[in-house]
């Protein structure tokens, strides 16, 4: 039986605000198996950003379980946790978050300062993936050169270059016109036929569309 | 990691110049003054040094009154009670471990050669005078014991005295007037540097025939050897005493002299030199307050930093890395700065005002324990943010 990359088992998550308990996830399980293409969808309030940090390991539930490749992860320290997130997690916000006095090349390695690889492999990976993201070209340029596709790019790049687990994505087209954002979705299912387990984290139904798995969630629980 | 830590650092520096170096400024100007305070002091204190070690070695002076260097060091010759009579004590009872023996009179005196005129120190000593003062002699010669028993009305001049009354012209045997009372020039000094070079010498007879001196300005000797001195001293003031109250004298070794006088300037050096370490605080402080600015503009990439991998520790250090560089090169430029004005000061200025060593360590372990103690705490402040709420940071 095949296992899964990433398991949520039960998770509870629960926030102190002007002294009440709010409950933003409540006993949440899924299972996601290697080369998944994933939605996680639901309104505003649902919970998903809570899932998606907790599934991108930027913080631990309050009860339940995180299994990332057959290790529990939810009860590990933050320094713990950074090197798992540098090693199996890479993130493309809806912001983009490229460092903006640093070039693309640059923002590409970002990841590598932080892991094992040496550094004399630094710059031939980074050009491997900006050449995967089609953005050789601009390998030079500052993030503020560069089209709001092309940051997404750069970051699609910066997030395949420790080669993780998962791909998560917070609303990858939310920044961008439909024509630039179709073209990332192009990206994203290129990536998934290559064997990349992405998670794409959205309101848009449009996009939760390309995933064949989907999880529907409402009120910090799993609907469908 | 730490060479990336580095250059990350230098680029964020480098990104707004300006802040820069107006975070930089206060730890320039302490370093810089520290620095600066402290080689000049030094050098006052070596050209001091050099300058009583031309002297002579050795050296013994009774002086009158009693001399703590705390009281006016010019109240005992109010009251002074030093004569011939002193002079021969020492010698009756000391002459075993002192030689070189003089009395002295220090009397300032216009010295007139035609229309020129010269303010000179006269040191008024016996035959031995050259000898104690080690005077030595450029042109003619020092008086003779014939001179001194005979009050003769001979000078030997210093270097400076020489050059300014007499140019090119050979002064042997020239005359000139002290007090309107004519000398001749026996012999001028070799150059020394600094005030011994504007004095003059003339047998102490005369001075008492001459200008009626009668007390002493002091007795000179030097001890026959370096560790005869302390006995020297002791045996002085016993003899004295036969004669003299304990406050009507004070013998003093030159090492004495030169550690009093060191002693005061290394505490003034080192006063002044804390002064301007406070401007290193206050610099310090600067750099801490611009660091929480930067740790707050860069929540964002902190939060990125986070996401990507970085650990707690790994942003701590990036920050802490920045304060630093801030400080080690504001302490680098403050000590080039320091470095170019001690070099001015000892082109311009006749001492050797030199940046020692122990200075420009002192400065680069200060300048980075200011980034230290001053960026740990935006550095930890950085470390410690959510790395949530951070990417949500506009």
């Amino acid at each position: 039986m095949k296992k899964p990359i990433l398991s949520i088992k039960k998770v509870y998550k629960s926030y102190m605000v002007g002294g009440q308990t709010i409950k933003a996830l409540n006993g949440v399980s899924l299972d996601i198996f290697e080369g998944d293409l994933v939605a996680i969808v639901g309104k505003s309030g649902s919970g998903k950003s809570t899932l998606m940090h907790i599934i991108g390991l930027l913080d631990t539930p309050t009860s339940g379980d995180v299994i990332l490749n057959g290790k529990n992860v939810s009860k590990l320290q933050e320094s713990e946790l950074a090197t798992i997130r540098n090693k199996e997690i890479g993130f493309v916000f809806q912001s983009f978050n490229l460092l903006p006095r640093a070039s693309a090349l640059e923002n590409v390695i970002l990841p590598l300062t932080y892991s094992k690889v040496p550094k004399t492999k630094w710059e031939d990976n980074a050009l491997e993936m900006l050449k995967i993201v089609d953005l050789l070209e601009r390998k030079n340029n500052k993030s503020n050169e560069l089209s709001g596709g092309q940051k997404q790019r750069v970051a699609i790049a910066r997030a395949l270059v420790n080669n993780p687990s998962i791909i998560l994505a917070d609303e990858p087209t939310g920044n961008l016109d439909s024509k630039t954002g179709a073209e990332i979705v192009k990206k994203f299912l290129e990536l998934n036929k290559q064997g990349k387990t992405i998670v794409i984290v959205t309101h848009d139904d449009d996009l939760a569309k390309i995933a064949p798995k989907k999880f529907v969630l409402k009120d910090g629980e799993i609907i469908e | 990691m730490i060479t990336e830590l580095f250059l990350t650092a230098f680029k964020s520096l480098a990104s707004n110049k300006t802040r820069t170096f107006l975070t930089m400024l206060g730890v320039i100007i302490g370093v810089f003054a520290v620095i600066t305070l402290i080689s000049i002091g030094e050098g006052i204190q070596n050209f001091v040094t050099q300058r009583f070690n031309s002297l002579g070695s050795n050296l013994i002076f009774v002086v009158p009154g009693r001399i703590n260097f705390r009281d006016d060091p010019g109240a005992g010759y109010a009251t002074n009670k030093l004569t011939k009579k002193h002079y021969n004590l020492i010698d009756t009872y000391i002459s075993d471990v002192v030689s070189d023996l003089t009395p002295l009179y220090e009397i300032g005196k216009s010295l007139t050669y035609k229309n020129k005129n010269y303010y000179s120190v006269l040191n008024c000593t016996n035959e031995n005078g050259d000898k104690a003062y080690n005077v030595e002699i450029a042109e003619g010669r020092y008086f003779s014991r014939n001179d001194v028993l005979s009050s003769s009305r001979v000078v030997v001049i210093g270097h400076e005295v020489r050059n300014e009354l007499f140019s090119n012209q050979d002064p042997i045997g020239k005359t000139l007037k002290i007090d309107d009372k004519t000398f001749t020039i026996i012999g001028v000094a070799k150059e020394k540097g600094g005030a011994m070079d504007q004095r003059s010498y003339v047998p102490y007879t005369t001075a008492e025939h001459i200008f009626n001196s009668t007390r002493y300005s002091g007795i000179v000797m030097k001890a026959k050897s370096p560790e005869l001195v302390d006995s020297a001293i002791k045996r002085i003031e016993q003899a004295l005493l036969r004669d003299l109250e304990e406050d009507d004298f004070t013998v003093l070794s030159q090492k004495d002299i030169l550690n009093s006088f060191t002693s005061i300037l290394s505490t003034i050096t080192i006063g002044i030199g804390a002064i301007a370490a406070i401007s290193l605080l206050v610099g310090g402080i600067g750099i801490m307050n611009i660091m929480l600015v930067t740790v707050t503009e860069r929540t964002r990439e902190i939060g990125l930093r986070k996401a990507v991998g970085a650990s707690p520790f790994n942003i701590a250090l990036q920050f802490l890395l920045e304060a630093t560089s801030l400080s080690i090169l504001g302490g680098a430029i403050g000590v080039i700065l320091a470095l170019i004005t001690t070099t001015i000061v000892r082109l311009n200025f006749n001492f050797d005002a030199t940046v020692p060593l122990w200075a420009l360590l002192l400065a680069f372990i200060f300048s980075a324990m200011v980034g230290i103690l001053f960026g740990t705490y935006p550095a930890v402040k950085a470390s410690k943010k959510d790395p949530i709420e951070a990417l949500r940071y506009e």
